[in-house]
């Protein structure tokens, strides 16, 4: 048995050790992530910044990619920390899991090498298969398409079967039905049709639903599982809690589809249909924080591992301004008409998936980093507590500074390219030179700097977290009294 | 179903009445469990202050988003109003509902 605060792949279970290697990945591709969001800031500003040797279109593509990658790196890699936990068993199928993530890796390493070797050319079939299928957000060659829907059901092959061989609990049957759906509505976007209005609809499916329902169960499941190990609350109260936001979510989140609806040429129904159900969606919002509220008043906010519970407090504030309040402010068709599609849109984009998603994947990374040092103390007075403060303090700050600096600028462009030049192609270019929007981009970047920073200090965190502890976790209330 | 595009002269109003309404909304819910957490009637008095912000911005949203001029618009601000004053009721009885066995675990493992 390794020493207290000493990395070590004994104090992990099988399916935790194929965890922490997902987790490493996630928090690459997130520094990727940044690095290219900042090369495109630049060239916002600088617009010939390495002109010719990386585009802005390219650099574009990458960022937003490797969000979706490293996101969908960290769920998977949160859903096997806790599957043997969860079933009671060991993981079915490790190694095949195991060459997943190898395959999935090298797969990731090959695309991104494409992207920046060969960025302009002719579109035709080849390049649709082996260098890039042209989808915005879902830019994949049709090959590593293929690649995605194989490691997506061997994952989905390992959580059901070990599930099915061990126990079924609330959060693992949740979590297997919404794989299903995880893996199945991928397929929608590998569709291929001649109509671009078709194409939209389908396309949707993808990003709004794997978004706004599969990825949301997904994080109510592993907010339930971190509430239980973070603050003890008592597994049927999460669950009963799962079941609630998951109907919520459900009943308003798979037909809030229709307000990406509005302006491709589905009919004109979806109006309705997507301003109704859009108006509902912060209702499951609203109910997290009223049940977050009364969990705090319970548990008196006694915790095992501060970062991961200030994280998971991080995520339902997030969620709730970045989906809830940026999404409505401007899902309404009446206003939808000007702002769909601006910088606007990229301020919602921004705080909403960093508030709801990249804040679980860093909370489950804080409570696998505990474990892999022999579940060390990570409660008051830790030693060098002040890291992971000013990091969560800085990237907080760089994303509020983001947010309100592309809120400005979608503003901005709505009013003038939309509004008042009818979104023609030379109303576009007079927002974009616009005083406001330009003052906007600066601001945007110089919180993109506060974001670079408090990632580098969160890298260096994660790596040094805990190491000179010598002391064992504080068991939460739950655990304490079993044990 | 028509939809009637809000002008231009009132956009700052909608974003920032539609922003309210989600805020207002919010604090309406916090004030509201912490007022029962609590046990502070004052707060309740406070949450449904709040929930007068949310009907006024609510009713401000649908007039500068051109919402009244159809039947249907005018039903999503009804819901709108309606649900947001019932949701947080709703919550609060699953919550107590859900922590009553906990409730009543503290009570047996409290000393008398």
């Amino acid at each position: 048995m390794a020493a207290l605060g000493t990395l070590s792949s004994a104090n992990l279970n099988g399916g935790q050790k194929l965890a922490v290697k997902f987790f490493t990945v996630a928090i690459a591709l997130f520094g990727a992530q940044v690095l290219f969001g900042m090369l495109a800031g630049i060239q916002y500003l600088k617009p010939d910044f390495l002109f010719g040797i990386l585009d802005f279109s390219v650099n574009r593509m990458l960022h937003i990619n490797a969000l979706v990658v490293w996101l969908l790196f960290g769920f998977i890699g949160a859903v096997y920390w806790i599957l043997e936990d969860e079933s009671g068993t060991p993981v079915v199928g490790l190694g095949l899991g195991n060459l997943m993530f190898w395959v999935f890796t090298l797969a990731v390493v090959v695309v991104v090498l494409v992207y920046l070797l060969v960025q302009t050319g002719p579109g035709e079939l080849k390049s649709i298969w082996l260098i890039n299928e042209g989808r915005e957000y879902i830019e994949a060659p049709r090959w590593a398409d293929i690649g995605i829907v194989v490691c997506v059901l061997i994952f989905f092959y390992n959580v059901a079967a070990t599930f099915m061989k061990g126990r079924f609990t609330g959060i693992g049957g949740v979590l297997v039905f919404d794989l299903v759906a995880l893996a199945g509505l991928y397929l929608a976007g590998m569709w291929y049709t001649p109509n671009i209005s078709m194409d939209q609809h389908w396309w949707w499916w993808v990003i709004h639903l794997w978004v706004e329902a599969t990825w949301e169960v997904l994080v109510g499941c592993l907010l339930a599982y971190g509430l239980i190990k973070t603050m003890g609350v008592r597994r049927k109260i999460v669950e009963t809690w799962l079941y609630i936001e998951v109907a919520l979510l459900f009943g308003s989140g798979i037909l809030g589809l229709g307000h990406h609806y509005f302006w491709i040429g589905t009919p004109e129904y979806w109006l309705a249909i997507g301003g109704f159900f859009s108006a509902l969606e912060p209702i499951p919002l609203v109910a997290m924080v009223v049940h977050a509220v009364f969990d705090a008043g319970h548990h008196k906010m006694k915790s095992a591992n501060h970062p991961a519970l200030a994280w998971m407090i991080a995520q339902a504030f997030g969620n709730f301004f970045g989906a809830g309040v940026w999404g409505f402010m401007h899902t309404l068709p009446q206003i939808n008409i000007y702002t769909h599609g601006t910088q606007w849109t990229a301020s919602h984009g921004h705080l909403a998936f960093f508030g709801a998603y990249a804040t679980i994947v860093i909370a489950f990374i804080y409570l696998a980093v505990q474990k892999w040092r022999g579940n060390v103390w990570m409660s008051g007075n830790m030693a060098g507590a002040w890291r992971w403060k000013w990091a969560m303090f800085l990237l907080h700050a760089g994303m509020i500074g983001m947010t309100m600096a592309l809120l400005i600028a979608g503003y901005e462009q709505s009013h003038i390219e939309r509004a008042i030049g009818g979104s023609t192609w030379m109303a576009y270019f007079e927002a974009q030179a616009g005083p406001w929007f330009q003052q906007a981009m600066t601001w945007r970047m110089i919180s993109g700097w506060s974001f670079a920073a408090g990632f580098v200090l969160l890298a260096w965190d994660l790596m040094t977290i805990g190491k000179r502890e010598t002391r064992p976790a504080q068991l939460p209330a739950a655990e304490a009294a079993a044990a | 179903m028509i939809v009637e595009p809000v002008h231009l002269a009132n956009f700052f109003t909608v974003f920032f009445s539609a922003a309210s309404v989600i805020l207002f909304g919010a604090l309406y819910a916090l004030l509201f469990a912490w007022s029962r957490v609590r046990g502070r009637p004052r707060l309740m008095a406070m949450a449904y202050a709040a929930y007068l912000g949310l009907a006024a911005s609510v009713v401000t949203l649908g007039y500068a988003a051109n919402l009244f001029n159809s039947g249907f618009w005018t039903f999503i601000v009804l819901l709108m109003l309606v649900g947001y004053l019932f949701a947080p009721h709703a919550i609060w009885h699953l919550c107590v509902g859900t922590h009553a066995e906990e409730d009543e675990m503290v009570k047996i493992s409290q000393p008398r």
